[in-house]
């Protein structure tokens, strides 16, 4: 990547997240461990779920966790995938330090495979369309239809992910979880929660069959399970309190060869997949901002108010500032089923839509010139693409400020945006001066 | 019935509020007709900035107690967490209403969307409404404590720049009535209902603190007790 890239990466991580984070890379022996839990303690809720845990995982180890229901099987792995803040201790991949008890969350040098308990699909993409953009992200292309047809899911390769059942939804989400060390020669890491959970008795042997392979050729697994079947993938079992350690006789390998993709800006690529496949920021954000326009339109005459400048130019801005308050369409689409707390384990920089409200902003700007002002000024249609930019990462920032909660959805966090309405005004007035 | 020290506080405050609002209204010197679009409405400044004074005490408690929960995970520093957001709240409101109202016969809006400190202020109000309103949306743990308590920490920021607002960006909000510049002396008169004002503000804030630290503690044994019977 060009070092032009690399700072406009940054740029947008500062934009996104408000710090810079700063991949950290070292070199490894395969001796060192792949994951490493030091001294891990989490508190969820008002308990303490784990207290001083431990853990490494092996280039070629298999974990099994199991124990009952609230042992704190899937704190560990999300814990493990940078989703859990700490109370002390720190979590590394390949040596490298990803999070700690001071929140320190740095990107992994390497994409890990991860399956959550929520699926983490986006009901609106294809099948192809998700596994696609998990390859993306480890840089790796390789041919799905022997996977998919092991699966039996092959046949719905083009279908969108929400007329799946549920049980073919899970299958997707395990295949994207096991995606990263499919594609790739060197160890990987890969977590996976539940990944049983709605699987048919020959899909669950695929499964084990594809870990063994996997794991055969170098890479790591942690799996939290509650199913008997899956113990056979197991180096060792552990139910949180003792660890034992087994035998494995299988000795299949992963074959499969993988193609180099290439990437550069890829969060923003697949934010604007995201848009285009869903349609979201039409039925969202345009739509709100065609009502403001609509509705002022019904209440004023614009030819009317032909010496009122600043009131038109506020006509002519409020589209574009109506489209970033509506808030950032793809954060919307990611909050379906957890899908952005996977991306949020896999980089600090999740998928926006930005540039969407960019252009957005500027085509209304564009449009409301014309009907309030009767002219087109293109230093106006600029600040207006400029407006629904900004306006948009400030809401998205709000937003992920309280990503944390129990009920994201239920929080008030949109009280806080009227305080957009100072600067806008601000600009308002630029404007008509201009 | 015992009477606690809380609602000691809480009925001196409440008298020293009706008494303001008396001496506000029929005992304080009008202002002088020339000055003001609607001298009359000037009255209200006697309870609009004790109002603001109390909700920038309510602020600090609110700063104090989201720290002490965020760096040394203390009990008593979310309950004060929460009665400076609930007191910052029910003040900010207070502030903004009467605000709004002498906005109003004033200068013949109730908002200016673009001055500076009028925003700054509803800010910090609509800070305190979402950090009420959120926190009885979520269910009480360590990720809802934490977010809040972050929000508390970063909304202090606005209380120093809506403080200095009027001195650095004058638009349309008076300038400073305490610790302001050698314009902004009040008579004697006008000064004592205004102190009066504010003292029983402040009163009225120690109570209702007082008072809501009492309740969280008797909401969080309540909660001990359920989860108790629940065999947790």
């Amino acid at each position: 990547m060009s070092s032009r890239l690399v700072t406009f990466e940054l740029l947008w991580d500062l934009l996104t997240n408000g710090s810079i984070h700063v991949t950290l890379s070292t070199g490894q022996s395969m001796a060192d461990p792949i994951l490493e839990l030091e001294k891990v303690t989490v508190r969820r809720g008002m308990g303490v779920v784990l207290q001083d845990f431990s853990l490494q995982i092996k280039s070629g180890e298999c974990v099994i966790l199991h124990g009952e229901n609230g042992a704190g099987k899937s704190t560990i792995l999300e814990t493990a995938a940078r989703l859990l803040p700490m109370e002390s201790g720190a979590v590394s991949h390949h040596g490298s330090l990803v999070c700690d008890a001071q929140g320190r969350r740095l990107n992994p040098d390497s994409p890990f495979g991860l399956t959550l308990q929520s699926n983490c699909l986006v009901g609106s993409q294809t099948v192809d369309q998700h596994l696609t953009n998990v390859m993306a992200l480890c840089a790796k292309s390789i041919d799905l239809k022997p996977i998919l047809s092991a699966f039996k899911i092959a046949n719905r390769r083009n279908d969108k992910i929400a007329h799946l059942s549920g049980g073919q939804q899970r299958k997707v989400a395990v295949i994207a979880g096991l995606i990263p060390a499919m594609v790739e020669s060197q160890p990987r890491l890969v977590l996976l929660d539940e990944p049983d959970s709605g699987l048919d008795d020959s899909a669950i042997k695929v499964l084990i069959q594809f870990i063994h392979e996997l794991r055969n050729i170098g890479h790591c697994f942690m799996i939290a399970t509650h199913d008997s079947r899956l113990f056979e993938c197991g180096t060792s079992l552990n139910d949180l309190t003792s660890e034992k350690t087994q035998e494995i006789t299988n000795s299949d390998r992963w074959t499969m060869e993988a193609k180099p993709n290439s990437v550069s800006l890829l969060k923003t690529k697949i934010g604007w997949k995201y848009n285009s496949s869903t349609l979201v920021s039409i039925q969202r954000n345009w739509l709100a901002a065609l009502l403001v326009m609509g509705g002022l339109l019904s209440i004023v005459d614009p030819l009317t108010l032909s010496d009122e400048t600043v009131i038109l130019m506020g006509f002519t801005l409020a589209p574009a500032f109506t489209l970033g308050l509506v808030g950032d369409a793809v954060f919307k689409i990611l909050n379906e089923q957890r899908a952005i707390d996977w991306w949020r384990a896999q980089h600090n920089l999740v998928p926006n839509s930005y540039i969407e409200s960019f252009i957005s902003g500027i085509i209304l700007t564009g449009i409301s010139s014309q009907i309030f002002i009767q002219s087109v000024d293109y230093r106006i249609i600029i600040i207006g693409g400029l407006i629904a930019f900004a306006t948009t990462a400030c809401v998205r920032f709000l937003q992920l400020s309280t990503i944390r909660l129990a009920r994201t959805n239920a929080v008030f966090i949109r009280l806080l945006t009227p305080i957009l309405i100072l600067p806008w005004g601000i600009i308002v007035d630029y404007c008509a001066k201009l | 019935m015992r009477v606690k020290s809380g609602d000691m506080c809480l009925i001196a405050g409440f008298s020293g509020l009706m008494l303001t609002l008396y001496l506000a209204f029929n005992w304080a010197p009008s202002v002088d007709i020339n000055a003001f679009q609607s001298p009359e409405a000037q009255r209200i400044f006697y309870w609009h900035v004790p109002a603001a004074w109390a909700a920038f005490i309510a602020f600090g408690v609110l700063f104090v107690g989201s720290a002490l929960w965020f760096f040394k995970r203390s009990p008593l520093g979310w309950k004060l967490h929460i009665a400076g957001s609930e007191a910052g709240l029910a003040c900010g409101l207070m502030a903004v209403w009467s605000g709004c109202v002498w906005g109003a016969a004033e200068w013949g809006t109730p908002w200016d969307w673009e001055d500076f400190r009028l925003n700054t202020f509803g800010l910090l109000t609509l800070l305190a409404l979402f950090l009420v309103l959120g926190r009885q949306s979520q269910p009480d743990g360590v990720e809802s404590r934490d977010t809040f308590s972050t929000f508390g920490l970063y909304g202090f920021v606005l209380v120093p720049i809506t403080y200095i607002a009027t001195r650095i960006w004058v638009i349309r909000h008076p300038g400073p009535v305490i610790a302001g510049d050698e314009n902004s002396s009040i008579s004697g008169d006008m000064a004592l209902v205004l102190m009066i004002g504010a003292l029983s503000f402040t009163v009225l804030i120690i109570g209702h603190i007082m008072t809501s630290i009492e309740i969280t503690k008797f909401e969080q044994r309540i909660d001990r007790l359920q989860k108790e019977l629940d065999g947790e």
